[in-house]
């Protein structure tokens, strides 16, 4: 349905050409809906952008449907307003002159050949009612509340019936209840319309509920995609693991590489941790261990006959309410660990600490991990 | 939340044929308009003998009008100096009441402040050679009604004893014009201030003098240097006050000299010194440009200003009240209500007024001499389809130019945003005399009709581009964009979209743009022809032809129609100061 090759973009700035959207390729499948994932400046919303005709690409093919919009070689550039998409963006653009119903009969009452009056109307109601809105049809754009003006964007990039729908951070302006509240509703209706969707986001809760598939940007290249539960519990590097939530990375040196299994000695004589999988290593290298603070287990005595256990000292404890955040230090080095709250424990307390080895992965020392973003950075605390 | 972007969107320009044109034809007339005069000006400033057009056929080049004009010992002898007292002498006066006026409805408790803001806009409104006139009838020393008024108080005979037609009273009279202009700048800049900072001040122990001087001041400074620099740079190019007061007395300035030139007692017009004296003035006004577009810079750095509606705290005036009232009131008198009332009276007694005793012969003679000519009835459709016309066509340019510095990434930006700001700095006798010699040169035949009065009314592009401009800039780019990407077509995006969100800028730059064309008399003073008259001109012949009470009743005239635009204004500036 959506077909993205080899897209490059680059922008002039003041210091030179930068690439914004780095040789970007990627199909969306009829009826399927596609995130984009990655933090601030990683280029998914220039994609978007691309792809809604809003940015003129440097190079590649976009192709919506049988059509090709975008070719960057052929010189092709099929404007916006001829291209069959619906697009909700991050600030909604309610036009502020016009009332609910004027906003989302628009793009019907512009359309050419003329669209009759009464068909207007109904589909106006037909997508207002879709979005719980019809009741308000005729209040001022200016008297809605955030949440009301995202159902009323959603509403007016539905009502064209498009091909494709392409919603650029849709969530990101509503405060933490409501875009809650509304990323179930969006997940509802983008059941029902089934259109095919591009979606932008910085957020990986929103990513990892709503998609068939997860893309993760980063500097413009899609570090890796598949679906959420893959890309989650598979990252392909401690950037990916990082990003989507919070990883533990721990620095060690592969001791043993078989086929059964490897085992790796980790920094500072904290002990030794046996993982399930790894890239491809060897013996002697400096490699990455990353696992999740779910993955991990804290008893006050140590667990009997179990590998990946070392001894740590409890050093902080944050209480969230459905669990506790720890974070414990073995040999020195800062472990998160998240904790069911029946397990009870303080900080200076000495505890032994068990890493699930089916969920460590080990990559290459020295692959990007560090995220850019602020709101990665809030999450690592 | 926000996607932080490392550099500019490269947006798409999604013109299509329709948006192309427009926005080239709008660019072209925007060169056409200004760049068109100042190079046909240039030209004729190298091209002599004296007194030939352009491209008269025994015409050559010749860097003679320049020595004429600047080897000669009476430009720094007496048009600089006088230029530089009389500009200096009138900011400085047109500061202080200003600053004073703007201070006390401001900020203060003052009563009737509503009130007085409108009296304060009135000369705004009124043409300034209307002004002058009644100024001229109200201070005169022979007729003038105070000098008539204090010689039979005290017995005395002859002239005065107010000397009108002086360097001193020149200054009044252009200091006190320029008020409400700069009254309103500064209304704006004390409105913006956040009010916490005096209130710091007060709670650090500072009286309420020593805030003034060392928080109100210095906080308010760029905000006030910007409004002190373009009041020079208007001043400077002010012609009416010298023409009525300054001739009177001798005194030559830039802008008279220029007319001078062009309309000498006893020769033939000398377009080529017109146009040379002409550069020196364009390159003084483009200084003072510069000054003032870095000092714009600046206030918006220093911010004053966050936008949230602060409810600045008013300073109780306190035993203060009354003294403050009377200077309120002294400026009113002398700017509004004496003014209206020497006219009204003057048109009413068609007898010279050299003593008390003609008071006696009230008549509406002058009006209804006025009201049989047709000439009467032309200028008033001229006046305002000329206002009506320019401020439509530049406000229309004016959009489509800030939307394409904007929202394109047409090469040559920068130059237009330039050559729009640029018409700030033109002075209105200059864009008068461009005119002249570019359509005497081009002979399509528009010389001496309403025309040639709309297309040189229309270089003022520097209002309409900064005020869409600004009005565009608070419009979301995605607002359009949602447009776009609901298939519409860029004449759908901005007839449906932009114009509708921007209709209240493009009201008020209309607005204002209308009220600058009715308030024209430089312009059509020098385009002058007998199809072309406005209602300004007509009152100056009228003048001229020493027939004061004619003169006094179109004045009279053009002070009732302006009382309908004084409502519109006031309703929108009280809104605008109200959000």
């Amino acid at each position: 349905m959506l077909k993205v090759s080899a897209l490059v973009k680059d922008y002039a700035t003041p210091e030179g050409a930068f690439r914004a959207v780095n040789d970007v390729s990627f199909e969306v499948a009829k009826g399927q809906f596609y995130t984009l994932l990655g933090p601030s400046g990683c280029g998914k919303t220039t994609t978007l952008r691309c792809v809604a005709g809003l940015e003129q690409v440097s190079s590649g093919t976009i192709t919506i449907g049988d059509t090709v919009v975008t070719d960057g070689a052929r010189g092709i550039h099929v404007p916006s307003y001829k291209r069959d998409i619906g697009v909700v963006f991050q600030s909604y653009a309610i036009w502020p002159h016009m009332d609910v119903f004027g906003n989302v009969s628009y793009p019907l009452r512009i359309a050419r050949p003329k669209v009759p009056q009464a068909e207007i109307r109904e589909r106006v109601m037909d997508a207002l009612q879709l979005v719980g809105m019809a009741h308000l049809a005729h209040r001022a754009a200016t008297q809605l509340s955030g949440g009301q003006q995202q159902r009323v964007a959603f509403a007016r990039a539905l009502v064209r019936r498009p091909r494709l729908l392409l919603l650029d951070e849709p969530l990101s302006n509503l405060d933490a209840k409501l875009r809650e509240q509304m990323r179930y509703e969006l997940q509802e209706l983008v059941a029902r319309v089934a259109t095919t969707t591009l979606y932008v986001t910085h957020d990986q809760a929103e990513a990892l509920a709503m998609s068939n598939t997860i893309a993760v940007m980063s500097d413009g290249v899609i570090v890796q995609s598949g679906p959420p539960r893959q890309v989650y519990q598979r990252p392909a590097n401690p950037f990916v693991a990082n990003f989507l939530g919070v990883a533990n990375i721990l620095r060690a040196r592969v001791v043993q590489h078989d086929a059964a299994r490897t085992l790796v000695a980790l920094d500072g004589e904290a002990g030794r941790l046996s993982v399930a999988r790894s890239a491809d290593v060897r013996v002697g290298d400096l490699v990455d261990v990353v696992f999740r603070p779910e993955d991990t287990d804290i008893s006050p005595v140590a667990p009997a006959g179990s590998h990946n256990v070392l001894p740590a000292e409890v050093d902080r404890v944050s209480f969230q309410g459905g669990s506790s955040e720890c974070v414990v230090r073995a040999a020195g080095i800062p472990i998160r660990s998240t904790l069911p709250v029946r397990i009870e424990c303080h900080a200076g307390q000495a505890v032994w600490l068990t890493i699930a080895a089916e969920r460590c992965v080990v990559f290459p020392a020295g692959a990007p991990s560090n995220v850019s973003s602020p709101e990665s950075r809030m999450a690592l605390g | 939340m926000t996607t932080i972007t490392t550099s500019p969107p490269r947006r798409v320009v999604q013109l299509g044929l329709g948006g192309n044109v427009a926005l080239l034809v709008a660019i072209v007339a925007a060169i056409y308009l200004i760049s068109g005069p100042l190079i046909t000006l240039l030209l004729a400033a190298f091209r002599g003998p004296l007194d030939r057009m352009l491209f008269e056929s025994d015409t050559y080049w010749t860097l003679s009008n320049f020595a004429a004009v600047y080897l000669s010992p009476r430009l720094y002898a007496s048009i600089i100096p006088s230029t530089v007292i009389f500009v200096a002498g009138s900011v400085c006066l047109t500061f202080l009441v200003a600053f004073t006026l703007a201070w006390l409805v401001e900020r203060t408790d003052l009563p009737l402040r509503t009130t007085v803001f409108t009296c304060v806009l009135f000369p705004l409104l009124v043409p300034t050679v209307v002004l002058a006139l009644a100024w001229t009838f109200l201070l005169g020393p022979r007729a003038g009604l105070v000098n008539v008024a204090i010689r039979a108080l005290f017995g005395w005979q002859g002239d005065g004893p107010i000397q009108l037609f002086s360097m001193g009273g020149l200054i009044l009279c252009q200091g006190l014009a320029l008020v409400p202009f700069v009254f309103l700048l500064l209304g704006a800049a004390l409105r913006s201030m956040n009010p916490a900072l005096e209130e710091a001040s007060a709670a650090s122990g500072a009286s309420p003098l020593t805030t003034f001087f060392h928080v109100t001041l210095r906080v308010l400074l760029p905000g006030i240097l910007a409004p002190l620099i373009l009041a020079t740079l208007i001043t400077l190019e002010q012609f009416e006050m010298p023409l009525m007061i300054g001739r009177p007395a001798r005194i030559n300035v830039f802008s008279t000299q220029i007319y001078y030139d062009l309309n000498p007692d006893s020769d033939v017009p000398q377009f080529g010194r017109a146009a040379a004296i002409s550069v020196m003035f364009l390159c003084i006004g483009g200084l003072l440009l510069y000054l003032y577009n870095r000092a714009i810079r600046r206030a918006d750095a220093f911010v004053t200003v966050s936008g949230k509606g602060y409810r600045p705290s008013r300073i109780p005036l306190g035993r203060w009240k009354i003294p403050a009232l009377i200077f309120v009131a002294l400026y009113v008198s002398f700017a509004v209500v004496l003014p209206v009332l020497v006219l009204v009276l003057t048109s009413l007694y068609a007898t010279d007024m050299t003593s008390l005793a003609a008071l006696a012969k009230l008549n509406f003679a002058a009006y209804t001499n006025v009201l049989s000519r047709p000439e009467l009835w032309l200028a008033t459709r001229n006046t305002f389809l000329v206002a009506a016309a320019s401020a439509a066509i530049v406000t229309c340019i004016g959009l489509l130019l800030s939307w394409a510095v904007l929202r394109t990434q047409i090469r040559g930006r920068a130059v237009l945003d330039f050559i729009s700001f640029a018409s700030l700095g033109i002075p209105s006798v200059i864009a008068g005399l461009a005119v002249m010699l570019l359509y005497l040169m081009i002979p399509i035949g528009i010389y001496g009709t309403v025309w040639i009065l709309i297309v040189a009314y229309s270089y003022r592009l520097a209002v309409a581009t900064r005020l869409s401009r600004a009005a565009l800039m608070q419009i979301h780019a995605e607002l359009e964009e949602a447009s776009y990407v609901s298939g519409g077509r860029w004449i759908d995006t901005i007839r449906r979209v932009v114009l509708p969100i921007l209709a209240p800028s493009l009201l008020a730059s209309f607005t204002l743009l209308f009220i600058v064309g009715f308030r024209e008399f430089t312009i059509p003073l020098i385009l002058q022809g007998s199809e072309n008259v406005v209602l300004s001109t007509i009152m100056w012949n009228l003048f001229l032809s020493r027939q004061s009470a004619e003169a006094s009743a179109v004045g009279v005239l053009i002070i009732v129609l302006v009382i309908p635009v004084i409502v519109v204004l006031r309703r929108q500036l009280l809104k605008q100061s109200a959000s």
